[in-house]
């Protein structure tokens, strides 16, 4: 990993076109202003590795039909239920 | 609330009965990146009845994500439709764009979650679609909302 030291309001730059900014450090709290093109997603770590995460138990390569019918299947069930009460 | 859905309703309440089309993701979805090519449909269950739920098919690849319209569990679901999201999928209004939700089937019927925090957002003018992120909705929303 390559590691810089930077002060509050410099930058680093990454290719041709993003920039990114040191706009405030206080106490461990570091903020960045990040400038890049709008088809280059930016976000935070751990919002990125949840939704990659959730999206990967999502994905259901072979079964995703049965095990949709299953769901289907026990949603309706609960539903039934639900209406004769 | 007292409005309940029934189970054949549910084909209605999105309101786009059999819808499929083949679609366009320039960016994929998150990990899923270099997937570009999907095939959209309904799901249609054996037993021919009614469904809420869609399949994402992935074209080139051995890979599909089961979707639901939010109107199908009463969600009143809101996106922002930020100028960059109207541009990259071609639309010039969020009148255009539909938000479908991912769903991540697991045993018990209970634990069935609605990705609200990352919806694939559609335009089925231009066949484009991308997956969002809302920060501030929760990733893993119960399916089955309603008391029963």
């Amino acid at each position: 990993m390559l590691i810089l030291s930077r002060r509050l309001g410099e930058s680093v730059t990454i290719g041709d076109d993003i920039v990114v900014t040191v706009v405030g450090v206080s106490g461990n709290q570091i903020r960045l202003g990040i400038s890049a093109p709008k088809a280059i997603r930016v976000l935070r770590e751990e919002i990125y590795k949840a939704i990659q995460k959730e999206n990967e138990s999502a994905a259901n390569a072979v079964d995703s039909k049965k095990r949709l019918q299953g769901a289907l299947k026990k949603f309706r069930g609960q539903a039934q239920e639900g209406s004769d009460e | 609330m007292s409005s309940r859905v029934g189970a054949n309703e549910f084909g209605k309440a999105d309101g786009f009965g059999e819808w499929e089309q083949e679609l366009f993701f320039p960016a994929g979805l998150l990990g899923f990146s270099s997937c570009h090519q999907y095939r959209l449909e309904r799901f249609k269950p054996d037993d021919g009845n009614a469904t809420p739920f869609f399949i994402l098919h992935a074209i080139e690849q051995d890979l599909s994500f089961p979707l639901i319209h939010p109107a199908s569990i009463l969600l009143n679901y809101q996106f922002p439709a930020t100028p960059e999201l109207l541009n990259a999928l071609n639309a010039s209004s969020s009148d255009e764009l539909t938000p479908l939700l991912i769903v991540t089937i697991r045993e018990r019927i209970e634990d069935i979650t609605v990705n609200l925090q990352g919806p694939v957002i559609i335009n089925p003018k231009s066949s484009l679609g991308l997956q969002m992120v809302i920060e501030k909705y929760e990733l893993r929303h119960p399916l089955l909302t309603r008391e029963l």
